[in-house]
């Protein structure tokens, strides 16, 4: 036996457990989520210890009658690939509904085994399941086990390779007289379908099922008096006849064999679903746990982190454990005082805030409370205004730079345990060892300066990941997918178009692939393309760039980044349902919601690790060689390489200058915001990059908004890109979704720039016009009425 | 006989037909609403719906509630 691979496929419903038990059997670390539909693809694994037996992981299904995409990925592998033998795992909280799927995989003449898994609730339940009386009835073993906790899956795999292995296929379900009357007179009219499959066949053909029929190249004609008649008898249509049959046979199977207390009473799950899904609670409930994940992630805990890693691992260095830094601030404070708060000084920042200009105050502010980071905070911002202004009257740069420069000035190391950051060490290094110039900047100045501004966020994200994974595993996505149902079918999207969303913000990429969930190709096809613009983890250094340079850190920056990611999102489902490709209802929504439970910490930190080590592995490799083209690109030119190369007169410069026309009515026409965003397409980390390599520069707080919607809403990351690619599986849909995307981010671009420089009194007659004329057409697309196809549709069913 | 987004929060009711199109009238009875299952309904908040129906909680728009008949 040991020559052949044997194939056992892990099928059941969705969250009945299969995933867990694919790793538990395989070694695998698939992450495991609480919601309908978190595998979307077949994963596959050898069965630990048995290099001759490989482990299929479905998406689950209700059916072997496909629904949903994922749905289909299962139907198929199951017919087409025809595995050796099938573990069906079967929720033992809900056995009813999870053996009409069993009843189902048992036509297929394949080898089963039937695991009853969550055998531990069960017994807390106080329910018995007799397993021998239930192996008698199904016609092939049941075994019950505990997935998570890991109890019997291996003696649930090893008979799953037995019953393969002697190719021992389970009793298929009795339906009524009449009904197989019917499947024998139709088993009877196919040819040339294999002896195993033929009970499949004749079921199918009595449902009358087309891709069936187009397979077997039979027309409904020849067969149709056989089902009339049973349809007629029974008066129901002949799929309906096969569900319920199927549904009486598992109610005389489980007679006898299941025991349940039955209380009358509500469940935990139940008592949460009547406040989080509440009429009233549900909508402020759902803001608040999001307003939390993000101002946590994002303000508090990830942005001390990612300060520590941009300013201490990637900047100077920083104290051990944080001993020393008081004493050092302490000492710097005072040599401040002495040398740099000097009566002149003071005088000159005072006649500045006094004659109004920008940022003096601060300046002034940080000096009268003595605090020397607040000092060199606001002097990095507005130093030169002060050198710039009234011909450098206000100047006070000649005494900060000579007291900066003094051998005096308190140093790190004397006050505590201070690591050194890794610029610095790495420049000892290469001092050290004698290396040549053009090595060392391409080292501190390219890649080190051009990593660290990406690996800085990592922080960040793995807070945003720690949250996403716990609302998937512990049961909320599904609410929020039913709570934002009525929210966005006014919209024309489907409550289950959040889920990819709010995935989404972590990364666009299994944020698409988690519109496979989405029944409607219609409905499908538009979350994808609106997917991305949330911003995702990789815009988070956009929005914090752009915050810090322009804003002062202001954190509405970020939340705005969000409401026009979600604005874009919805004016785009409007727009897009009014189109006629587009036209129609959304899906109606069914969903089942699983139980709530406390996830696991090792399968959270699992799934947060897993997905921030794509971001560190992304920066290891294409982050690194783009960072050394820009690099290059930029101190290389025409006249050859010079460190100190003007941007303007480099390859990359050049380059830039060529396009940056396209970005100039968006107002940020300069060579390093245009090549920012061109490189935006490689990794949106890139546009972080660009700036991190060539300091930044020269934009004004409303060219810079712009800049920063631009590359929030256009075209995603190549990565992003391939997924839609493999999504929507069709390269007309793809470019559509590119160029919708890239369009409209120009046109809110524009606006925003357009109006926003009439507003503030620098803007030129043209383009307000054109972006008056473009928010009238966006208005225009927004209030038109439906196609009339949707009416008429609506007026059906109403009547 | 009236669609379940009448039936009372609480209530137990049983299902006399399922309707609707084709696709989703099949969806409907792969998920357990066939006639004469016995459901609950869990939560509604304007005309969305949670229902028990065989040991699960289901979660329906008022669209779909509507083609399900209940007494």
């Amino acid at each position: 036996m040991a020559e052949k691979k044997l194939t056992i496929a892990l099928a059941g419903n969705p969250n009945s457990g299969k995933t867990t038990l694919f790793n538990a059997l395989t070694g695998s670390n698939q992450f495991v989520g609480n919601w309908p539909g978190v595998t979307v693809e077949k994963k596959e694994g050898r069965l630990k210890g048995r290099s001759d037996v490989m482990i299929e992981d479905l998406p689950g299904i209700y059916s072997l009658s496909p629904y949903t995409m994922e749905e289909v990925v299962s139907r198929n592998f199951l017919i087409d690939e025809h595995p050796d033998g099938i573990l069906n795992i079967v929720d033992g909280t809900n056995l009813e509904r999870n053996l009409y799927l069993t009843t189902q995989l048992a036509e297929l003449g394949i080898p089963m085994v039937v695991a009853v898994n969550m055998a531990d609730l069960i017994e807390k339940a106080g329910d018995k399941i007799n397993i021998e009386k239930l192996s008698k009835t199904l016609g092939c073993p049941v075994i019950s086990i505990s997935a998570l906790k890991g109890t019997a899956i291996r003696a649930a795999a090893e008979k799953a390779v037995e019953v393969a292995e002697k190719g021992q296929t389970a009793k298929m379900a009795e339906f009524h007289p009449s009904v197989e009357t019917a499947l024998k007179a139709l088993g009877d009219k196919l040819t040339g379908v294999p002896e195993n499959l033929k009970r499949w066949y004749s079921v199918k053909l009595f449902e009358r099922d087309d891709k069936v029929l187009e397979r077997l190249n039979m027309d409904v004609s020849a067969i149709n008096d056989i089902i009339s008649k049973v349809e007629t008898e029974m008066d129901d249509d002949s799929e309906s006849i096969i569900t319920n049959e199927r549904y009486e046979f598992i109610s005389r199977s489980l007679e006898g064999c299941y025991r349940k207390k039955g209380s009358g009473e509500l469940s935990a799950s139940d008592k949460i679903d009547q406040v989080v899904t509440n009429r009233w609670l549900a909508l402020p409930i759902f803001f608040l746990v999001m307003w939390l994940v993000y101002y946590v992630s994002i303000s508090t805990v990830g942005t001390a982190c990612t300060d520590w890693v941009n300013e201490g691992v990637f900047g100077d260095g920083f104290y051990l454990f944080g001993n020393g830094r008081d004493a050092y601030t302490e000492a710097m404070n005072d040599y401040y005082a002495a040398n740099i708060f000097t009566d002149e000084v003071k005088a000159n920042v005072d006649q500045a805030a006094a004659a109004g200009i920008t940022g003096a105050e601060d300046i002034q502010a940080a000096i009268s409370e003595g605090d020397y980071e607040a000092f060199d905070e606001a002097y990095g911002f507005y130093g030169s205004e002060l050198d710039e202004k009234a011909d450098g009257a206000y100047s006070i740069s000649e005494t900060v730079d000579t007291a900066l420069e003094a051998e005096d000035v308190p140093a790190n190391e004397d006050y505590g345990k201070w690591v050194p950051g890794l610029p610095v060490v790495l420049e000892n290094l290469l001092d050290s060892v004698g290396c040549a110039e053009i090595v060392k900047r391409l080292v501190l100045d390219g890649i080190v300066a051009g990593i660290g501004a990406v690996l800085g966020f990592v922080p960040q994200m793995l807070v945003l990941f720690l949250f996403l994974a716990f609302l998937e595993s512990c049961g909320y996505m599904a609410r929020i997918a039913f709570v934002m149902d009525r929210l966005f079918r006014k919209f024309g999207l489907s409550g289950k178009s959040f889920i990819p969303i709010l995935i989404g913000t972590g990364c666009g990429v299994p944020g698409i692939m988690a519109s496979r969930t989405i029944e409607n190709e219609r409905d499908r096809r538009m979350t994808i393309m609106t997917t991305t613009f949330i911003p995702c983890g990789a815009k988070l250094p956009i929005i914090a760039l752009i915050a810090t340079a322009l804003f002062r850190g202001s954190s509405l920056v970020a939340t705005s980044a969000y409401f026009l990611g979600l604005a874009a999102i919805i004016i785009s489902g409007i727009i897009l349902k009014k189109t006629k490709m587009f036209a129609g209802e959304p899906a109606p929504f069914v969903m089942e919601l699983p139980a709530y439970h406390w996830p696991t910490v090792g399968n959270i930190l699992r799934s947060m690790w897993e997905r921030g080590w794509s971001f560190i592995k992304k920066a290891g490799t294409i982050i690194l060689l783009s960072s050394i083209v820009i690099w290059a690109g930029s101190k290389f030119g025409p006249s050859g390489f010079n460190a100190e190369l003007e941007l303007e007169e480099s390859y990359l410069g050049m380059f830039g200058d060529a396009v940056k026309w396209i970005f100039a009515p968006l107002g940020f026409g300069n060579v390093k915001a245009a090549v920012a965003t061109i490189m935006g397409l490689v990794a949106k980390e890139e546009v972080v990059g660009v700036f991190g390599v060539l300091d930044f520069e020269g934009l004004t707080q409303l060219a810079g908004y712009s800049f920063l919607a631009f590359n929030l809403l256009c075209a995603p990351c190549f990565a992003a890109i391939g997924a839609i690619k493999r999504e929507m599986n069709s390269a007309k849909w793809t470019w559509f979704a590119i160029g919708y995307q890239c369009a409209l981010a120009y046109v809110v671009s524009f606006i925003i720039y357009q109006i926003g420089s009439v507003l503030t009194g620098s803007g030129n007659l043209f383009g307000a016009v054109l972006a008056l004329l473009a928010v009238i057409g966006i208005v225009w697309l927004l209030i038109r009425p439906y196609k009339e196809s949707v009416k008429l549709e609506t007026v059906i069913s109403k009547g | 006989m009236l669609p379940l987004i009448y039936a009372d929060k609480g209530n137990t009711v049983e299902i006399l037909k399922v309707g609707g199109s084709a696709e989703v009238k099949k969806r409907l009875e792969d998920l357990g609403f066939t006639p004469g299952e016995h459901v609950v309904v869990v939560s509604e908040a304007q005309g969305n719906l949670i229902v028990n129906i065989r040991d699960t909680r289901i979660a329906l728009n008022q669209a779909i509630a509507g083609k399900i008949m209940v007494c």
